[in-house]
């Protein structure tokens, strides 16, 4: 079958930039930066420089920009170079030794009379008095350490602004499931319970994510879970969030995603941990009045926006309380258990239950719980392990640091009890 | 795919766990003698050591269900099949993925609903179901397959499971012929022993319109060395590789350890003991001695040692009398065989000062764990440059404002 002969494809999140999108950027020196694109404004990457916002309106993710005079010119991309081995090692290289003539006031002299980084670069690698001595490899390191350095040393000086030909480069960055996560995971872990991409996958195949699934997610993690959700649904199906806020939950990993409306708003619906509860009444007074105590329009109007709030929230508590959901995902601060006393009895048979904690001492101490209880079929608990390479053609090795933790997972299988 | 209706079905495929609802593994370790996929069929029996079951009376209870067998001996869930279930109890015809690699593909490869996904070669099914899973009805999968029997296996499957009508399975070498696609995959999953040789076609196969990926499942660095220099020639960027391990714990409940000063009041009852017995033993030998030559003639001072063991043992003896009793009480509060083993390897004769149980929570990684599957090659495709003539050098740069025009 040919892809002619498909349906036309579906897609639950926009493929190119777009106004309003909020999209991330890799800048030179590795670091990754989320910025709005609001049209006709000016994107300012702060110490990288700043362009107009409506160069990158439309374009697909992935390329790599130069700034020059606030416009973009598109940079192709780069491919791995091979490096010449040499037979050079550092058997006559001693720390400590003075190597570099070139002083910190030169450099800055260089620098204000307007030559470009490579230059200066160029410089100090002449005047280096063991370059030579180097591996291919030690060099390609010292050239790419003084590269990120110029950067960050243009960043702190204000008038490069004026450098108009200095490279200044950023690459966008798909929002891809992954790629959101992984930011999130660098920016700040702990904001999302240290689920690195690795959990976040795994709790997604386990809790059986798919377009026309019926889900309950309890998510702590700034909404990188219910993001993880609504992408994997595509939106179609139903997922019921529990939140600890009387307010709607704000998940901000969401914004990172820049879904489409139709991807979010027939899927998701949130209670909070009142209104979950069967034996909720609402505070306040009623909505329903007879007509003849209605004094003003303005009352009347009030009332039916109440009405049609409340309405919605009974559907919700409805739906919640008909059961049959076929996963339960949690990943929050509150005592698990007693999490799964509350919204268990809400999964239908053979549904999974997915928890996830930066702590493997709270999950041992939940499958101890749950081991004597026949309702749950093969309590598991689980830690994951990940380990990114440096592929570069024959300097190929594990990176030197890594992630020491993605989290724990516990998983288990809702059954009926005879 | 499968059934999503709430109860099971003539002709549905269901999973059967005949293990106990506690094993000691995790569900992701189990072995195929633990799960085992039935399609449910009026007229025919399950037999295993678990007890006999007749199919049809299967028919109409809800997924989830635990049913005993006829003759009340033994018993066995059944569970609606997932992928992940499936990947336990699928009839191995590969080596097969497990979760922790596939789901992390399905991560990077960026594989959601409606996406257009190659894989070659099909192996087993674990990863295409998985797939078929998470791209639904308005996706598709090409599957490859060099091997007859295999395809035409898996191609019985994909049927039984009712994924036909988005799953298309071609018998044929992706190495030597290609994918018969041109500008149509968002993603390719290569898991061949040579990759490198499929690169280029799955070039071909990627859309050009916007951002692909590729991923290669390679166990050997060699290959990952070929395929990423293959990956580099044919212009893919952002060449990445991962290793991905799942690391399954055993939990296990102990009592709270002991304070050290409880193991030196026992050291100090146990001397004042020893010294007693000692002391008595001498006064009797002396008696002994008095009256004849006994068989214990030939002792001296050394065989205190022999003395003290004795005296030893009898104690151990009696701790483990009390341990005896300790067990029961936490058997009826917790029937688990960890609590058990737990109590007996770490509880020592100092339980005759210990003060009421209290048990906490502890977990390992498991003894034995899986330490390799395979590296994870990835690489991304952009869409060709604007008006760029293929393959454009680093030097080339093409202003935008040149190109919208």
């Amino acid at each position: 079958m040919s892809a002619s002969d498909l349906p036309p494809q579906l897609d639950t999140r926009l493929q190119t930039v777009q106004a309003g999108s909020t999209i991330l950027l890799r800048l030179p020196n590795g670091d990754t930066k989320a910025v709005k694109i609001d049209k006709d404004s000016t994107v300012s990457l702060g110490r990288v420089g700043g362009f107009h916002a409506n160069d990158l309106i439309n374009e697909p993710f992935g390329r790599t920009y130069d700034i020059v005079d606030k416009k973009l010119v598109l940079v192709p991309p780069r491919t791995l170079a091979e490096v010449e081995d040499t037979d050079a090692t550092n058997e006559l290289i001693n720390d400590g030794e003075f190597v570099q003539p070139l002083t910190l006031e030169e450099i800055q002299a260089l620098k204000q009379s307007g030559a470009h980084a490579s230059e200066i670069i160029k410089m100090q690698i002449e005047q280096h008095a063991n370059y030579s001595l180097k591996t291919e490899y030690s060099k390609e390191k010292y050239k790419k350490r003084k590269e990120a350095k110029f950067v960050h040393c243009f960043r702190s000086v204000t008038f490069m602004n004026h450098f108009s030909d200095t490279r200044k480069t950023f690459t966008t960055i798909e929002p891809t499931l992954f790629n959101v996560c992984d930011y999130w995971f660098n920016k700040d872990q702990t904001r999302i319970r240290d689920i690195r991409v690795d959990a976040l996958s795994q709790m997604l195949n386990l809790a059986n994510i798919r377009p026309g699934g019926k889900y309950i997610a309890v998510d702590d993690a700034s909404g990188l879970v219910v993001s993880g959700i609504l992408e994997r649904m595509g939106g179609s199906g139903r997922l019921i969030t529990i939140c600890s806020t009387d307010s709607p939950p704000s998940y901000p990993v969401m914004v990172n995603m820049n879904f489409k409306t139709e991807t979010v708003a027939p899927v998701l619906s949130s209670l909070n941990w009142a209104t979950a509860m069967r034996d909720y009444t609402p505070v306040g007074p009623p909505v329903d009045l007879p007509s003849d105590q209605i004094k003003s329009e303005r009352q009347k109007s009030r009332l039916n926006k109440r009405r049609a709030a409340s309405d919605l929230l009974n559907g919700t508590r409805e739906e919640l309380f008909a059961g049959e959901f076929d996963a339960l995902i949690v990943a929050s601060d509150y005592d698990p258990y007693s999490i799964l006393e509350k919204l268990v009895p809400y999964l239908g048979g053979s549904a999974s239950i997915v928890v996830q904690s930066p702590y493997v001492q709270i999950l041992s101490e939940l499958h101890s719980k749950l081991r004597s209880m026949p309702g749950y079929l093969c309590p598991s608990v689980t830690e994951m392990w990940l380990r990114r390479y440096q592929v570069l053609l024959g300097r190929t090795h594990p990176t030197m640091n890594t992630s020491g933790t993605g989290g724990f997972l516990l998983h288990a299988i809702k059954v009926y009890v005879v | 795919m499968w059934s999503t209706a709430r109860e099971i079905a003539a002709g549905d495929t269901v999973i059967v766990w005949l293990a106990s609802p506690f094993p000691t593994s995790s569900i992701l370790h189990q072995t195929r003698d633990f799960i085992q996929p039935l399609v449910v069929t009026p007229g025919k029996d399950f037999n295993s050591k678990y007890g006999n079951y007749r199919h049809s009376d299967f028919i109409g209870m809800p997924f989830g269900s635990k049913v005993g067998s006829r003759s009340g001996k033994g018993f066995i869930h059944l569970l609606r099949p997932t992928p992940e279930l499936w990947t336990m109890a699928l009839p191995h015809r590969t080596q097969i993925l497990y979760i922790a690699d596939i789901s992390f593909i399905i991560s990077y490869l960026d594989i959601r609903r409606g996406s257009r996904v190659i894989e070659a070669g099909t192996g087993s099914g674990s990863f295409s179901h998985s797939v078929a899973r998470s791209i639904g009805p308005t996706g598709h999968l090409w599957s490859y397959e060099f091997h007859e029997a295999r395809a035409q296996k898996a191609r019985d499957e994909f049927t039984q499971h009712k994924m036909s009508d988005f799953v298309t399975l071609t018998h044929q070498n992706v190495c030597k012929d290609g994918f018969n696609l041109t500008d149509a995959a968002d993603s390719v999953f290569l898991d061949l022993p040579a990759p490198w040789d499929a690169v280029e076609h799955a070039k071909q196969a990627l859309r050009k319109d916007r951002t692909t990926r590729i991923s290669c499942f390679s166990p050997c660095m060699e290959q990952v060395l070929r395929t990423v220099s293959a990956l580099n020639d044919a212009g893919f960027i952002d060449i990445t590789m991962y290793e991905t391990l799942i690391r399954p714990h055993d939990v296990a409940q102990v009592p709270v350890l002991q304070p050290i000063s409880d193991m030196e009041e026992k050291l100090k009852k146990s001397e004042e003991i020893r010294e007693i017995k000692r002391l008595r033993q001498i006064a009797a030998k002396q008696k002994t001695d008095e009256s004849a030559h006994g068989e214990k003639r030939k002792r001296d001072d050394g065989d205190d040692e022999q003395e003290a063991e004795a005296v030893d043992g009898e104690d151990v003896g009696s701790g483990k009398k009390l341990k005896t009793e300790d067990d029961d009480e936490m058997a009826d509060s917790t029937p688990s065989r960890d609590v058990v083993n737990g109590s007996s390897s770490s509880r020592g004769p100092a339980v005759a000062f210990a003060p009421p149980l209290q048990k906490i929570s502890v977990s390992k990684a498991i003894v034995e764990v899986r330490g390799h599957t395979s590296y994870l090659t990835f690489a991304t495709l952009l869409p060709p440059m604007p008006g760029a003539s293929p393959p454009a050098s680093s030097e080339d740069v093409a202003p935008l404002d040149s190109v919208s025009t």
